[in-house]
Order: structure tokens, then C-alpha cells, then sequence
């Protein structure tokens, strides 16, 4: 096992994934706010502690059923290349409507980390969304409150990383690891 | 900010269906473990895909060894479930998913009962409104081009004011004391390098300005409510409010706006936004209208302009309208579902890191394939075809360029150009739209007459910039109330027409017979119109196949040879110029 594992961003369109995989892999990756804006798979690298991680930032999507193109290549970017794990990006102030991605998303069985974003305007709107109801929910699945245009959370999102890495890596490779 | 994280157990699918469509997975799944070309995928995830009648997976299972009596046992399952629910499976599952989402929500979120609506639901309420949208947006769009056209003015004269006098100054002095003056090494600079290279880094200002317009369209949020408002009218082209998006982008650059298209459903829908796109006339094309209106529409430049932007728009509308009912006649219209992000205050940070994004790759592009591109051109210009030149200086028109040019000008006469230099522009113009203008100041450029300067020092020149550059910054901020029509400068100031300019106008003058004004306008139709630079062409052949390429490629020429003619030929008629 030489190569590094692979983390993909998904999430609906505009929800702040070309921003969190900026801030992540310092890349300037071209961002905007109207839905739409990254057609194409953008990688880069990010750093955590001693290993090293490929982040991979996915077109924005409603749903896994392939429509158009753009959905076509995160959803084949999930199921096919199968990243070590999927980084759900969640608009907290649009929970229903994102959460049915993460819906599709667990049909796939790919391991998985929601990231919820944009809480200073969730807060402003005065919503309040309980984060640990949310994982426990979830059967466990780490939730991460962030506001990523703000450049919060970012500190708790890659230790967050770091520990689910970990974790995978132990359960998936008992035998590596007693030989 | 925390995390919450439960050690994850596992032990129980977060998502579980019901349990006969449970049953129906599982008895799948299992026949899919059986087939090892499918291993690849999980069986549970491709089960359920197949429930929901995914044909593109239907037909990969259908192709693996096995796979027919996989899709036997799909056939009955999906019966069973339908008589079940007595539904569509598809429908059955997604309902499913959508109870466990809103059971999770009702758990996890708390919400004010009547949400106080937001200020961005106030604007919207404006500027998307029945009859005021369509106006809005294009006082908008006038306001961007105000932008680009005046404000960014006075520092576009600045760096030509500096490239032109000292730079070129400075090049040759520094040759002249390497012993280099007068020789070829004095003309690959001043003739290939400073006129092609030089000629186009001049529209920098106009570029940075273009970048910071569209960066606050983009990062306000405003684009997805023009996309919005314009959903009407794009149904009209047959295509709808999304295709406009990729069509905005094209103002900037068509590259990018070509990939746009994936955004887009139906295959239909990607391919003719595709085929419009090039209408849009890219960032790369404004210093070609700007220095020809500049030249023969001194007094209404920026009218001139602006009417090329609309032209594009105009004839992508009609060309839509035709397609709507030919090529693309529509067998389904897909709905369009757009969501409108809320408004946010646009960063200094993020505008400026666009427009320094794309001016930096503007840059780039004049120090890779536009400075080859000149130094081809220069090579050309200074190969003698006959006659008694010598390399580097021979007669204009016995080079090489001339003589390879001179064989496609016939094409171009009947449009008022049919001039080897402008139709070795043209060709050139291929690479990218702005070696138009970096070759016309190549060939032209060698024909000015040489203007003995006052010989000045350094020094003089460094205070000179310096001084200039005081001035045209006041005049940029004098320009700012242009965009509302406040007109703060005293007096029109008619720029003096420099010696390219002239040249220009001569050359037009004479291959259109004297009609040098109607020639130059079917000559701003023709590129705006004529075959997208090579690289957008790619894009569109990356996107959509060859055949979209060709016909794009000689499709528009073809287009922009006829719309052209119209022009001159029917300004000659109506007595026009």
C-alpha cells in the first residue's frame, strides 16, 4: 500500500466544496457563487501529520442517478475509482434537500464524513441543527460543523481526517498489520 | 465548530428500505456477486441502480458472462415490487429515501416556524420580477461594458504610451550598445517581439476591467437569477435558462464556457448551447473592435463596440431559432430547475484572485503561443519571396507572408479586405483571436513611417512613466461617473491617431475601393462571426465529437463570410461610408 489514499468532495452545486478543497490543498481552484461552477474532477494534496492525502473535488450533484454529465463523473468517481472516503459537503441551511444525496450516498457503502457548512447562515436564519443526533442517525458517521467561506473548522475537519483514515485503515487491513 | 463522531459500528445499514424492497436487494445482490466481471461495483449499490431501471448499468450487466439471468431475476423482482406498491419501483425507492431524509430532519433541526424572509428574497423579488427582470439585466450588462470600455480607458492608453515610446527605446539602446543596432536581432525585438507580443499585452487594462465586472456578477449571485430571467427568452432559441450560464461565461472566454455545457440535461441541449457559444464574443476579440473602432468610428467608439456584443447575441438567437426547427428538433422540453444561491457581499479577496486569475492566463497565452505565433509571422515577413531583399530587410510585399497571404485574400475581396495583410491577419487569427491585432501591428507597423523622436535620456523617460501614469490614474477615477453618463472631462479628447493607426486606415482604404469604414466594420463582423480560435474548437471536439468541430469550424466561417458581405456589399448599395 504506497499510494496514498484518495478523499473525494461531494455535495450539492454552491455549497462551498471548491472552497473547503482550496483551503485543504492551498490550490486556487476557480470559485463562484452560482451552482455549476466545477465540471471537471480537480485534484490536489493535502498534508495530515506525516501522510499524505489526495483530495479529489467533485462536480456539484442533486442525486446520484446520472442525468448529466457532470453527475455522470461524480458518480462514477464514487463507485468505480472508490476513494478511501467520501467527504459529503451538507448546506446546513437547506438540510432535507442535501441530505438526500447522503441518502444515495449510503446506498453506495462508501465510507463517509458530512461536513456541515455555511452555519453562520444557518444561524443567522435561526436554525438550529443538532449535530451528534445527526451522526448518531446516521449509525455514526462524523459530522463537521464548518462555516468554510469564514475559514472556520477547518482544524476540526483534518483531525476529523486524519482519525477516520486511521480507523479505516485499521479495520481494513487486520492481517497486514499482524503479519 | 466540533465534530461529533460515534465509533462506527456498522452493524446495521444506516439506510435500510422497507423489507420487500430489502428482499428484492438482496436477492440481486447475490446474483450479482456470482458474476466476477461486476466486482468492481458493490452488489448492493448496483442492485439498487437496477431497481431504478439504470439502463447504462443494465446494459454492462447485460454484457458480463451471467448476466442475462441476472437480469431475469431483476425482471422479477421489479414486477413484484410494482404489483406490491402498485408504483413505479423507481418512484417507490425514492419515496423511501425521502421519508428516512425527513424523519432525520425532524430529529436533528429546529427552525423558526415562520421564517422572516431574507433580504436576498427581497431582491429577488425585484430583479426577477415578470417585467422588470429582462430590464435589469441589461442595464446591468451595459454597466459592464461601461466598465470595460471607459473606465479602463486612460490606463490602456498609459501602457501603450509605455511600450510604444520608451520600452521600444530603451530595447534598442541596450542593442545599439551590444552592437546589434540596425541588424536582424534589432527587428526579431522591436518588429516580432514588442509589435505582436507588445500589441496585445496593451489591452491588459481592458481585461483586468472586463475580469472585474464579470467577478461581481459571479460572486454576487446574480448570474443564476439572469439565467432566471432569461429562461423565457432562451426557450424561444429552443434551449433554456441553463444554457445561459455557460453563455455568460463565453464573454469572458468561450474555453470554458464550452466545458460550461456540461452542466446541461440533454445531450441535445449541451450540443447546440456548444454551437452558440462562439456567438459570444470573448474577451480576446474586444482589443480587435476597440482598435479598429478606435480608428474609423472615433467618435462612436464605444457604440460601435458595444453593437458587435449585441450582433453576437442576435445572430446566436436566430441561428437557434433555425436549429429549433431543423437539426434540433426538440422531442422532449426538460424542465429547468435552477437553484437561486442566496446574495453575499462580494470579497475584495475573491474578485481580485479572478481577475488576477485570468489576467495572469491572458498573459501567459501572449508569452507562449501569441509570442510564437509573432515570431512565425516576423519570420515570414522577413523571408524575401523574390525581388532583391535580404533576410530581415526585404520589401513588405515580396515576404513570404505576403505572398502566402496573398493567395486567400481573392476569398475576402467581394467583404471590402481583401488585402494580403488583412487576410493574413485573419489567418493567424486562428490561433487565438488576439494575433489579429498583434499581426496587423506587425505588418503595419513596418510601414509607419519612421518617426525621428526626440532623442531622451533615462531618466526622462522613467518620470515620464511615472508622471503618465499619476494622470491616467486620475482620469480613470474621472472616468468612473462615465458609467452613469456624467461626463466629468472638460473637453472631448480626440487621442491623436498614432502612425499604426493610420497605416490601418489606409490599408482599408484601398482594398475596399475608398469605402475604408464600411470595409472595417464587415471586417469587426467577420471576426467577431468567423471559426472560434483553435483552442475552443478542441474544446468543442473534446465535448462533442469531430463532426461538431467541423461544423462549427466551417460552419461560422462560412457564416461570418456571408453576414459580412451583407454588410459591405448592402452599405455600398445603400450609399453608406
Amino acid at each position: 500500500m504506497n499510494s496514498n489514499p484518495t478523499i473525494a468532495l461531494v455535495g450539492n452545486p454552491n455549497v462551498g466544496k471548491s472552497t473547503i478543497f482550496n483551503a485543504l490543498t492551498g490550490a486556487r481552484q476557480h470559485v463562484g457563487n452560482w451552482p455549476g461552477k466545477t465540471v471537471e474532477k480537480k485534484a490536489g494534496t493535502l498534508k495530515l501529520g506525516t501522510q499524505t492525502v489526495t483530495v479529489v473535488d467533485l462536480p456539484g450533484t442533486y442525486s446520484l442517478s446520472a442525468y448529466s454529465l457532470e453527475e455522470q463523473i461524480t458518480r462514477d468517481f464514487i463507485v468505480q475509482e472508490r476513494p478511501a472516503l467520501v467527504v459529503h459537503v451538507v448546506d446546513a441551511t437547506n438540510l432535507e434537500r442535501n441530505l438526500y444525496l447522503t441518502a444515495q450516498l449510503l446506498d453506495t457503502g462508501t465510507p463517509l464524513l458530512i461536513v456541515l457548512n455555511m452555519l453562520d447562515m444557518a444561524h443567522e436564519r435561526q436554525f438550529t441543527i443538532d449535530a451528534i443526533q445527526l451522526s448518531q442517525a446516521l449509525d455514526g458517521v462524523p459530522v463537521v460543523e464548518m462555516t468554510a467561506s469564514k475559514g472556520k473548522g477547518f482544524d476540526a475537519l483534518k483531525r476529523a481526517l486524519a482519525g477516520v483514515l486511521l480507523q479505516l485503515r485499521e479495520t481494513q487491513q487486520p492481517m497486514e498489520l499482524s503479519a | 465548530m466540533s465534530i461529533s463522531y460515534f465509533p462506527n459500528q456498522r452493524a446495521d445499514l444506516p439506510l435500510r428500505y422497507e423489507s420487500p424492497v430489502e428482499e428484492a436487494i438482496s436477492r440481486l445482490s447475490e446474483a450479482l456477486a456470482t458474476i466476477p466481471t461486476l466486482a468492481h461495483y458493490s452488489p448492493r449499490w448496483l442492485a439498487i441502480q437496477l431497481l431504478e431501471d439504470d439502463d447504462g448499468l443494465a446494459q454492462q450487466v447485460q454484457a458480463a458472462p451471467g448476466g442475462e439471468a441476472v437480469l431475469h431475476v431483476l425482471a422479477e423482482q421489479r414486477d413484484h415490487l410494482r404489483t406490491h406498491y402498485n408504483d413505479a419501483v423507481d418512484i417507490t425507492l425514492t419515496d423511501q429515501r425521502y421519508r428516512f431524509v425527513h424523519q432525520i430532519t425532524q430529529r436533528v433541526l429546529t427552525r423558526p416556524d415562520a421564517p422572516d424572509a431574507t433580504l436576498s428574497d427581497t431582491i429577488d423579488r425585484i430583479v426577477t420580477h415578470k417585467y422588470l427582470g429582462i430590464p435589469i439585466f441589461l442595464a446591468l450588462m451595459w454597466i459592464v461594458f461601461k466598465i470595460t470600455a471607459d473606465v479602463s480607458a486612460p490606463m490602456l492608453d498609459w501602457v501603450d504610451g509605455v511600450i510604444s515610446g520608451p520600452l521600444t527605446n530603451w530595447v534598442v539602446a541596450l542593442l545599439s550598445v551590444a552592437g546589434l543596432g540596425g541588424t536582424w536581432v534589432e527587428s526579431l525585438a522591436v518588429d516580432g517581439v514588442i509589435a505582436g507580443v507588445g500589441g496585445v499585452l496593451v489591452f491588459v487594462p481592458v481585461l483586468l476591467a472586463l475580469y472585474f465586472a464579470l467577478a461581481l456578477l459571479e460572486d454576487s449571485g446574480y448570474m443564476a437569477r439572469a439565467a432566471f430571467v432569461m429562461d423565457r427568452l432562451m426557450r424561444a432559441l429552443g434551449l433554456h435558462g441553463k444554457s445561459f450560464l455557460p453563455m455568460i461565461v463565453g464573454f469572458g472566454c468561450n474555453v470554458p464556457a464550452i466545458y460550461a455545457t456540461r452542466t446541461l440535461e440533454s445531450e441535445r441541449d449541451r450540443i447546440l448551447t456548444g454551437l452558440l457559444v462562439p456567438f459570444m464574443s470573448c474577451s480576446a476579440r474586444l482589443p480587435v473592435y476597440i482598435l479598429l473602432a478606435a480608428i474609423f468610428f472615433p467618435a462612436y467608439a464605444g457604440v460601435a463596440v458595444f453593437s458587435m456584443y449585441l450582433l453576437g447575441i442576435i445572430v446566436a438567437i436566430l441561428l437557434g431559432v433555425v436549429f429549433k426547427h431543423t437539426l434540433f428538433r426538440s422531442k422532449e422540453q426538460m424542465p429547468f430547475i435552477l437553484e437561486l444561491p442566496p446574495y453575499r457581499l462580494p470579497t475584495l479577496r475573491g474578485i481580485w484572485t479572478q481577475m488576477w486569475e485570468r489576467t495572469a492566463s491572458f498573459v501567459r497565452k501572449a508569452w507562449t503561443i501569441i509570442l510564437a505565433t509573432s515570431l512565425v509571422v516576423w519570420l515570414l515577413i522577413a523571408l524575401p519571396v523574390g525581388g532583391q531583399g535580404r533576410f530581415a530587410d526585404t520589401e513588405l510585399d515580396q515576404s513570404a507572408f505576403a505572398t502566402v497571404s496573398g493567395v486567400v485574400a481573392p476569398i475576402f475581396a467581394p467583404l471590402g479586405f481583401g488585402s494580403w495583410e488583412s487576410s493574413g491577419a485573419l489567418v493567424t487569427g486562428f490561433v487565438a483571436k488576439e494575433v489579429v491585432i498583434s499581426t496587423m501591428g506587425q505588418i503595419y507597423g513596418l510601414q509607419e513611417a519612421e518617426e525621428a523622436a526626440a532623442p531622451t535620456t533615462f531618466l526622462e523617460d522613467v518620470s515620464g512613466i511615472a508622471t503618465s501614469f499619476v494622470s491616467a490614474v486620475g482620469d480613470t477615477l474621472k472616468s468612473i461617473p462615465l458609467i452613469v453618463g456624467i461626463n466629468l472631462f472638460e473637453e472631448e479628447e480626440e487621442a491623436e491617431p498614432t502612425a499604426l493607426m493610420g497605416a490601418i486606415e489606409a490599408g482599408f482604404e484601398e482594398s475596399s475601393g475608398g469605402h475604408g469604414v464600411l470595409a472595417a466594420l464587415a471586417f469587426m463582423v467577420f471576426v467577431l462571426l468567423y471559426t472560434p480560435c483553435m483552442v475552443t474548437a478542441a474544446a468543442t471536439r473534446q465535448e462533442f465529437g469531430n463532426v461538431w468541430m467541423w461544423v462549427s469550424i466551417i460552419g461560422q466561417f462560412a457564416l461570418a463570410w456571408v453576414v459580412a458581405l451583407l454588410v459591405f456589399q448592402g452599405g455600398l448599395l445603400l450609399g453608406l461610408g
